[in-house]
């Protein structure tokens, strides 16, 4: 076994791994401040690649993707106020199927604001070449990392890793663990729960909108559209394996799902063809068989 | 009053006399109507609503000359997501809902799609063209009534093997690469049955999501193969530019090609420099060749409708393309009397003759579908496809 491409595909797996744990540490966010399952995540990964793609016409690539994070963060804020809120305390699965609601309505809204156009990130018109963010590849001893890689292990991995350092050590951390534990109680002892709550959407909305970004092609080759809703799905899969009410997990989940989708592509593919796409899916059928809490989630036992 | 047999008779002739004419001009004014199932959300939406924006000009454009044969060019339009299920549904509602003396043909989506409804199609002798450029849809002994308005993917993948063949000829060493579905399939037996005929090495075959995160395992791969060409199918520029781009960063210096659906310009403007050379194989015109007379009915459509007259994509162009084929064989069939959907099919076989204004070679039929296609190399300075071949014949290897 060549050592070289051991150690690219552990890297390029991480890379793709710490976009996943970014998106799905955002999803395990609400779902801890909330309860609510976040079937809209995808497309919060949609809106944000687009605020990004708008910022990054006007600005360079980096500065757009500055600019475009507290613009998710309103909308995550905006998203909770004027749709989670009013159905917080309603039957689990009439939110659930409001969410799902809202993943239809947030596809619906991109069409009808950013078009149907095929798109690339800082070009007007179609005449234009794209803009990236500054090239970072590099090579080295037969290892080869592209700038896409970079970046994620730059930017994607240390703000998931930062989220989970707040998250314990903080006292936005404190609190908004007071408010997953029991909301009332965190009411009672004058926590500011709405807020909380509305924080967690938005730096849901903001980790989904770096992940889109990435995926759309802000460090070269690709373009924000409906396909990063495709994509946005491995944010399932990964949640459930860490844990689902677990941000630690689900960054590690994400990091270990996008090294299984590397070799899987590299030694499974040509055997099997389209395994690579199923791989993340069969790990989940088996977490839910035999250890349904996932690999950091809390072991609830429900008395009855 | 009580009328005799003969009375009888007679104000019928009378009364048949008086509202005949006012019969047959109500049979007149009734429509032709043409349904069209396109991807206007999901995945392919960009695609879906260039091709309807493309439908709607055309349908003004019909309409603006009087309709067909005096009655007026109507579009049913049904959207599917670019799913199976939800576009086999659309294709029950429509014919259920419409008259088989209006609606007289059907344009539908995706290879996916149209091999599912193929069979129904058949039943129902319904004229149908798709998106698909699917070898199994250009099969008039099993699908009477398909039509496929171009080069199959096998006639495209044959052109590019005769290009691989002038540029590198025996022994050339080809890598595929495409996705996990009908569309991605569709040409790849025949691309290694005639490589291993024509003497090319197939050194490596990579089969992806129609998205993906990252090439760097495919491009890995590619470095393993030190393939001289790539042929890209399955994709609609989902990953061709993720590929091209990653692969050239990491120096593979390959001929990357693929078919009608890789041949728009957003290519370049998605994978910048690294779509340099790019080769595709495409059958109709691209917007900014003004020396097409298509392209001039175009522009002065859109200009006197006041329409944005920016570039419009190689999707648009090919359902103006489908749907000025389809008006003229509706004019024809209308003239002849036979404006139905048996007398459409037997239009559509004769339009040998017909002046499509540069946007196919020409009509002629060969099973079904027309096979020849133009190849074209991107050139990321202008931004343009420049045509490195003349009409080529794909089926001819």
């Amino acid at each position: 076994m060549d050592f070289a491409l051991v150690v690219q595909t552990i890297l390029n797996g991480l890379a793709n791994g710490a976009l996943y744990a970014v998106i799905a540490a955002g999803f395990v966010l609400v779902y801890r401040a909330t309860s609510v399952v976040n079937f809209a995540i995808a497309e919060f990964m949609l809106i944000g690649a687009y605020l990004t793609y708008t910022m990054s016409l006007f600005f360079p690539l980096l500065v757009a993707l500055l600019l475009a994070l507290p613009l998710a963060f309103a909308f995550g804020v905006l998203v909770e106020r004027g749709f989670v809120r009013p159905l917080l305390g309603r039957n689990v699965v009439a939110v659930i199927m409001a969410t799902i609601g809202l993943a239809a309505t947030l596809d619906g809204t991109a069409l009808i604001l950013w078009g149907p156009d095929q798109k690339a990130m800082g070009a007007a018109d179609i005449s234009q070449l794209p803009k990236e963010m500054p090239n970072l590849a590099f090579s080295m001893g037969g290892v080869f990392l592209s700038s896409k890689a970079v970046w994620s292990l730059i930017l994607a991995l240390p703000l998931a890793i930062l989220l989970v350092t707040l998250l314990k050590y903080s006292r936005y951390g404190v609190l908004l663990r007071a408010v997953s534990e029991s909301e009332t109680a965190a009411l009672a002892m004058g926590i500011n729960a709405p807020r909380v709550v509305a924080v967690a959407w938005g730096i849901s909305a903001m980790m989904a909108a770096i992940g889109g970004a990435f995926l759309a092609g802000a460090a070269g080759g690709g373009g924000p559209g409906h396909h990063l809703v495709l994509l946005g799905l491995i944010v399932f899969p990964v949640a459930i394996l860490g844990g689902f009410d677990s941000v630690p997990g689900a960054v590690v989940a994400g990091l270990l799902i996008g090294l299984v989708e590397a070799f899987s592509q590299l030694y499974l593919e040509s055997l099997l063809p389209g395994i690579t796409q199923a791989i993340p899916f069969l790990i989940v059928l088996l977490v839910l068989l035999f250890r349904p809490y996932g690999l950091f989630g809390q072991h609830r036992i429900e008395r009855v | 009053m009580k009328m005799n047999r003969r009375q009888v008779l007679k104000a019928g002739l009378a009364a048949s006399t008086v509202y005949s004419p006012w019969m047959i001009a109500r049979a007149q004014a009734r429509p032709v109507k043409l349904a069209a199932i396109l991807p206007l959300t999901g995945a392919f939406a960009f695609a879906g609503n260039a091709a309807l924006d493309a439908f709607r000009d055309a349908t003004d454009r019909i309409n603006d000359a009087g309709g067909i044969g005096g009655r007026r060019f109507e579009l049913v339009v049904e959207d599917d997501g670019y799913d199976v299920a939800r576009g086999t549904a659309a294709f029950n509602r429509i014919v259920q809902r419409e008259r088989p003396d209006e609606l007289v043909f059907v344009y539908g989506n995706s290879t996916g799609l149209s091999k599912a409804l193929a069979p129904e199609i058949t039943r129902l002798q319904l004229p149908y063209t798709a998106t698909s450029f699917s070898n199994e849809l250009a099969d008039p002994k099993t699908y009477p009534t398909i039509f496929v308005f171009g080069p199959t993917y096998n006639d495209m993948a044959g052109a590019l093997l005769q290009q691989i063949r002038r540029q590198r000829g025996r022994g050339a060493k080809i890598f595929l690469c495409y996705s996990n579905s009908e569309f991605g399939r569709d040409p790849i037996p025949y691309i290694k049955e005639q490589s291993a005929r024509l003497g090319f090495q197939i050194v490596g075959e990579e089969v992806t999501p129609l998205a993906i995160a990252d090439a760097t395992p495919i491009v890995t791969k590619l470095r393993q193969a030190q393939p001289d060409f790539v042929i890209l199918q399955g994709y609609v520029l989902t990953v061709e530019p993720i590929l091209v781009r990653a692969a050239r960063e990491q120096g593979i210096r390959a001929t990357f090609m693929g078919t009608y659906y890789s041949a728009e310009l957003a290519l370049m403007q998605r994978a910048g420099a690294a779509a340099d050379g790019f080769i595709v194989a495409y059958h109709n015109a691209y917007y900014y060749d003004t020396t097409v007379p298509a392209v001039e009915q175009i522009r002065a459509l859109r200009r006197a409708k006041g329409r944005d007259l920016s570039y419009r994509t190689t999707y648009y162009m090919g359902s103006w393309m489908a749907m000025d084929v389809i008006a003229e064989a509706m004019r024809r069939a209308a003239a002849a009397g036979k404006l139905t959907r048996p007398g459409m099919i037997e239009a559509l076989e004769g339009l040998g003759d017909y002046n499509a204004g540069g946007q196919v070679r020409n009509l002629r039929w060969v099973n079904r579908r027309l096979p020849f296609t133009k190849l074209w190399r991107a050139n990321v300075r202008d931004a343009r496809f420049d045509a490195i071949t003349d009409w080529v014949d794909g089926s001819k290897l």
